[in-house]
């Protein structure tokens, strides 16, 4: 049955690229733009514009462009950026560690923050911690993160100057040996702890931010998980067996409580990425959020493309991974 | 948000519908409306923070509508020479931009381009979806599977790549957003009216219409589609925020409005240059954003907890 689940998501994501890809590649091929021509610069002559046409197959008709294009996804070559002029799937091997960097991060941060928090609001119903958990969950939601972000840059960077604004590593700091190209894994793998510590200083205000959002809905998810089930029988049973409100709360109660909040992890992922977009941006940090958006300025057709579709493959793979985790966690579930 | 789901269910805001197919007499009206009444008191009184999201959303629709005619200054006029990068002051409450222009007259004209955006895409979402989800959840048979997993398709992505995606695609401005956004909403009102429609065909009243006759468009557009109404109502509320967030999300990084607009997330696009030397240019629009987002979440909470206790939160 797990592998039939499997493998019938594994197919749903083939028809999801197939269906992505055709949106994309439609979209931004009916519409005025000409690649070529900005890719030349202004001052070019028709003719080198020509040139550029002719060399990337922009003459071609759209069927036979289309078809290329996806035979090229399919070997991973997503073609080159017009901006930076390297093959698409260079940049991306280039800039996806710092990505995954700051969301594992931040998806680490709203989880072990999350989690307690909405604990403890539903334990401590209505008391300090409780009004604590619900500002955050409230606020999380309603703050835009790229204005978080800039105002978290604006008041440790600009007026108390604790923290730096931006970037994984400042101009003329080598990064640690390679081993993960995660730079705070790899600082502390080769022992390199003064390259740590300033990673890690340039890491807090961009994971902190992103991390907020998706906060609030764990945090609020928990809570509400935690409310439900404290009323039910089996925690009353347990309290009269005389087991002490820790254990009832911790071994009884958390447990169940927390399977909504799993199932929400997609919806987290997708906060996550969409929240990279914006926070990547703010801070200078070079992932594959700001490659993105800049890409976009500069109308980067491909460079765009490939981003969008690695996303959607990610976003559909972990929520494929929750739905596994799911079964083993709840024997009760079914996928029929 | 501070919903007991141990409270017995409860509905303070129900609309008078009747739900039983039978039509409503002058008593049943009389009688609805006291308890709508007495229902209003205890969403808006009895709890300080809708009554808070109501003020708010109040607030942001009259300046929608108004906002430009009442603004001190032109949002649009340049005083490069006497008024940049101003700080608050009496004339400019918000202080000026790099351009002299006051921050606060283009917050209250940037108001109505949220408004408008949330109204197009969320309007053209809940009748496309309506639509869609209706269908597929009357018709059933292939027709469901069909449109549904074409919804599915939509559904894989998250909401806000693909709409950098599409925009990104068709080009940088407004109207493109506006499509992009409006291809991203439309699926979850699907999914929902369809779950609804299943289960509302399935009820009494809807075998008692057959009963008598009724079928087809009639029977789903009179008895079932109406009673789907609270559930629609419910996620629209949640989602104008949701919207209003997106649009100025994608302005931000450079899709949707462009300058000279005064939308907010172009604005703070703008200001974030700035930010070293004019904190207010960058604050106060996003106060404006926070604050309204808020209202309308807190708002489309409420509704929640009034008009569906048992459902479950998102």
């Amino acid at each position: 049955m797990l592998l039939r689940l499997v493998v019938r998501r594994l197919l749903f994501l083939v028809v999801v690229l197939f269906g992505l890809s055709i949106i994309t590649f439609g979209l931004s091929h009916v519409v005025p733009g000409d690649p070529a021509r900005l890719m030349a610069g202004p001052r070019a002559s028709s003719s080198a514009v020509d040139k550029i046409r002719e060399r990337y197959g922009l003459n071609d008709p759209l069927p036979v462009q289309y078809v290329a294009y996806v035979q090229g996804v399919v070997r991973l070559d997503f073609g080159d950026s017009f901006t930076s002029r390297r093959p698409v799937r260079d940049d991306l091997a280039r800039y996806l560690p710092a990505t995954i960097e700051l969301a594992l991060a931040a998806f680490l941060l709203s989880t072990l923050v999350g989690v307690p928090l909405g604990v403890l609001s539903a334990v401590k119903r209505d008391r300090w911690p409780d009004h604590l958990a619900r500002f955050v969950s409230i606020s999380g939601l309603a703050l835009p993160v790229f204005w978080l972000a800039l105002m978290a840059q604006f008041v440790f960077f600009g007026r108390l100057g604790w923290l730096p604004d931006g970037e994984r590593l400042p101009v003329g700091t080598d990064p640690p040996r390679a081993i993960t190209s995660l730079y705070t894994l790899d600082a502390a793998l080769t022992g390199n702890w003064a390259v740590l510590g300033t990673a890690l200083s340039h890491l807090l205000l961009p994971v902190v931010v992103l991390a907020y959002g998706s906060l609030a809905v764990i945090t609020r998810m928990v809570r509400g998980g935690m409310l439900e089930v404290l009323g039910q029988d089996y925690v009353r049973t347990a309290r009269a067996k005389g087991i002490a409100q820790r254990g009832v709360v911790v071994r009884h109660a958390l447990k169940n409580a927390l399977l909504p909040t799993v199932t929400s992890l997609g919806l987290q992922v997708g906060l996550l990425l969409s929240g990279t977009f914006l926070v990547e941006i703010v801070f200078s940090w070079p992932g594959i959020g700001r490659y993105a958006v800049e890409a976009i300025q500069r109308l980067d057709y491909n460079a765009t493309m490939a981003t969008t579709l690695l996303i959607a493959v990610v976003f559909v793979l972990v929520n494929l991974l929750v739905d596994v985790l799911y079964l083993f966690l709840d024997p009760r579930i079914s996928y029929s | 948000m501070s919903t007991d789901p141990t409270a017995p269910a409860r509905s303070p805001l129900a609309l008078p519908v009747a739900d039983n197919g039978r039509r409503l007499r002058g008593t049943d009206i009389r009688r609805e409306r006291s308890q709508l009444r007495r229902n209003l008191k205890r969403f808006l009184v009895d709890n300080r923070l809708n009554l808070l999201g109501v003020v708010i959303v109040v607030g942001f629709v009259l300046l929608s509508l108004f906002g430009e005619s009442i603004a001190l200054h032109d949002p649009y006029a340049q005083n490069i020479t006497g008024a940049k990068l101003l700080p608050p002051s009496f004339d400019h409450p918000m202080g000026t931009d790099e351009l002299g222009r006051d921050v606060l007259s283009r917050i209250m004209t940037g108001s109505r381009i949220s408004l408008q955006v949330a109204a197009v895409v969320l309007g053209f979402a809940v009748v496309v979806g309506t639509l869609v989800g209706a269908v597929a959840g009357y018709v059933g048979g292939v027709v469901d599977e069909v449109l549904m997993r074409v919804t599915d398709l939509f559904l894989a992505f998250p909401a806000l790549i693909l709409a950098i995606a599409i925009a990104a695609s068709l080009g940088r401005d407004l109207r493109n957003t506006m499509i992009a956004l409006s291809t991203v909403f439309w699926p979850w009102y699907a999914r929902l009216v369809r779950a609804q429609v299943l289960s509302i065909r399935e009820r009494d009243f809807v075998a008692a219409a057959q009963s008598i006759g009724l079928s087809g468009p009639r029977l789903l557009v009179r008895h079932v589609l109406p009673n789907a109404l609270s559930v629609v109502i419910i996620q629209l509320t949640l989602d104008v925020g949701f919207a209003i967030l997106s649009t100025s999300s994608l302005s931000f990084i450079g899709l949707g409005a462009q300058p000279p607009s005064p939308e907010w997330g172009t604005m703070m696009s703008t200001a974030r240059n700035y930010f070293r030397d004019a904190w207010w240019y960058i604050t106060f629009p996003g106060v404006a954003l926070t604050l309204t987002v808020f209202a309308f979440n807190v708002l489309g909470d409420g509704l929640q907890d009034a008009l569906d206790p048992r459902s479950g939160r998102r």
